[in-house]
Order: C-alpha cells, then structure tokens, then sequence
C-alpha cells in the first residue's frame, strides 16, 4: 500500500519528465498494430506477432518491423 | 531524372514499411534511455532495494557532456544494428529477387542505380539519427545542464559522417552477396574490425573513420575542432566516396557475369 502510494506520488512529481518515453513507446506499438492488421500477409502466424508486439516492450515492434513483415 | 526517379521509389518503400515512422522513433527512444535512467539511478536502486541497511552511496551526477556522449554510444551500438539490419536487403534482396533485372534492364545506369538507393537510406537514418540526439540534448539541458547548443551540432556533423560511412559499408557489401543475411554480418564484421584496430592502434590511427567518436567529447567541452577531427572527417568522406565507386564497379562486373 505504502509502496503503491510512493510509486503513484512519484509518477506525479515526474510525469513530465517521463511522459514522452511512455507516449513515443505507445505510438510506435499502435503503428505495428496497424501494420501488421494492414498485412496481407506476415511471416509467421499474425496473432503470434500481435502478442510480441504487445507484451514485448520496444524490442517487440521493432522486431516486428525488421522480420515480420514478409517481402511480396 | 532517373536518378530522382529511383530516389523517390524507395523513399516509397520506406514509407509502405512505416520506416519513416518507427526508425526515427526507435533512435528517440535509444536516445532519451540513457539520459533517464542515470538521471533516475538513485531512485531505481532504491526501489530495488539493491543497498544493505545503513549503506551510504554518493552517486556523482555526471558532467552533461558525458551523458551527451552516452547517447551517441548507444546510436553506435543499437542504432548501427537497426542501420545494418535496413539496410542489408536493399540491393541484395532485388537482386536475389529479380526486381534488380527489372530496374537494370531500363536504361538506368548502375551508378544511378547505386547512389540513389544510397541517398535514399541517408536521408532516413540521418534524419532519425538528428531527431534522436536534438531528444537526447534537450533531455541532457533539462536534467544535467547546460550544454551548447552549437557545440552539440558540430559534434552531430561530425557523427553524422560515421554515419554514412556506416550505411556505404552496408552498400558495397550488398553488391558482393545476394543473401542479406550474410551482408549483415559482413557489415557488422568490418565496423567491428574496424573499431578493434583504431582503438588498438589509437596512437597511430587518429584519422580512422571510427575514431571521429573518440574525438567527440573534448569538441563537446570546448567548442574547437581539432586537427585530428578535421582530417578523420575528410578521410571519412573519401572512403564513403571510394566504397561507393567500389559498389558500382562490383555490381557492373556481377551482372554482366
């Protein structure tokens, strides 16, 4: 409880500083989401891809852009 | 015209495999990293709880400068692996895949043929590479102090240099092979090479391309280009301009074979 409070009051404090990191990490997930629904084909399954893309932090996206996407 | 022609066709490839987005994203994020996790350091260990009880640890802030420098190792690192990796199907994959013939049996010269793709890439990966290091200064002025700001862009022109002397590397090895995976690992190969040598025979070779970061911070400190700077800045852009010549001859020769 204590530890949560701590965390949500430095959050505060920073957001500032912290806040482009979050939102340029957010954007670049949302582009490969679109990418990769707008694909017509991926090398590998799609929802494989869907879930590094979302659970993999930074390195999934870029993993993606670099070797998902198949070369028609 | 040709020339722009080609130009503007990769430029469109880029932007179909969103890398006018997510490369210059990438570089921000390899950029801003550094700068906040030491500016945070204390907190995180803190919350790691990495300390004994009753432990006392000053952690020095450092200079701005250095942490400056900081993101510019990271661009060596991670952002010459997103370079290499970019860059290692643009000849080779078409070639591997026929769209070279395609290309080359139009009357468009190898050389336009060459630069123009070389262009192409430069214009990306400079354009990343400038968004990334203006994120990192700003980062660096917010939370360490000041830095010059013209002092910041001269060092950039001059990595910016290494720069594309990194992506003609990839260039001239995409003429040789047409397995882009193996261009990838050649490119990395000679960088590597390359740095192992210079930083061997430091004393000797003040004017390799891969030195023009070890010049870098005293241009940060004080603003004045060195001797050693000016001459590793020109050696770079004569070999950018003889592994260009080299890629066209090879991809000549390949073809006609």
């Amino acid at each position: 409880m204590l530890l949560t409070q701590n965390a949500i009051e430095f959050i505060n404090d920073n957001l500032a500083i912290i806040a482009p990191l979050l939102i340029i990490q957010v954007v670049l997930m949302i582009t490969a989401l679109v990418s990769l629904i707008r694909a017509e084909a991926t090398k590998g399954p799609k929802w494989m891809w869907a879930l590094i893309i979302l659970f993999i932090n930074t390195i999934g996206p870029i993993a993606y852009f670099i070797f998902g996407r198949s070369q028609e | 015209m040709q020339w722009l022609t080609i130009y503007k066709k990769e430029c469109l490839e880029s932007a179909r495999n969103y890398r006018w987005v997510w490369v210059p994203l990438v570089f921000i994020l390899f950029c801003i990293m550094d700068p906040l996790t030491t500016y945070y350091l204390p907190q995180i260990l803190e919350s790691t709880g990495g300390l004994p009880d009753g432990a006392t640890f000053n952690i020095p802030t450092p200079p701005a400068p250095n942490v400056f420098m900081m993101s510019i190792s990271q661009i060596n690192t991670l952002g010459v692996l997103v370079i290499a990796l970019i860059t290692m199907g643009t000849i080779a994959g078409e070639r591997k895949s026929g769209v070279a013939e395609l290309i080359l049996v139009k009357p468009v010269s190898y050389s336009a043929y060459v630069t123009a793709k070389w262009a192409a890439h430069v214009s990306l990966v400079l354009l990343s590479v400038f968004v990334g290091l203006i994120a990192s200064w700003y980062y660096v002025q917010l939370l360490f102090g000041d830095v010059s700001f013209i002092h910041v862009m001269s060092s950039v022109a001059f990595y910016v240099l290494y720069i594309i002397f990194v992506i003609s590397i990839s260039l001239f090895m995409n003429t040789w092979t047409k397995i882009p995976g193996l261009v990838l690992f050649l490119t990395i190969s000679v960088i590597l090479v390359l740095n192992l040598i210079t930083s061997i025979f430091s004393h000797l070779l003040e004017w390799s391309p891969t030195s023009i970061v070890s010049h870098l911070p005293a241009l940060l400190r004080s603003g004045e280009v060195g001797q050693n700077l000016w001459m590793a800045g020109l050696i770079t852009i004569l070999s950018i301009i003889f592994l260009l010549f080299g890629a066209i001859q090879t991809l000549k020769r390949r073809e006609i074979v």
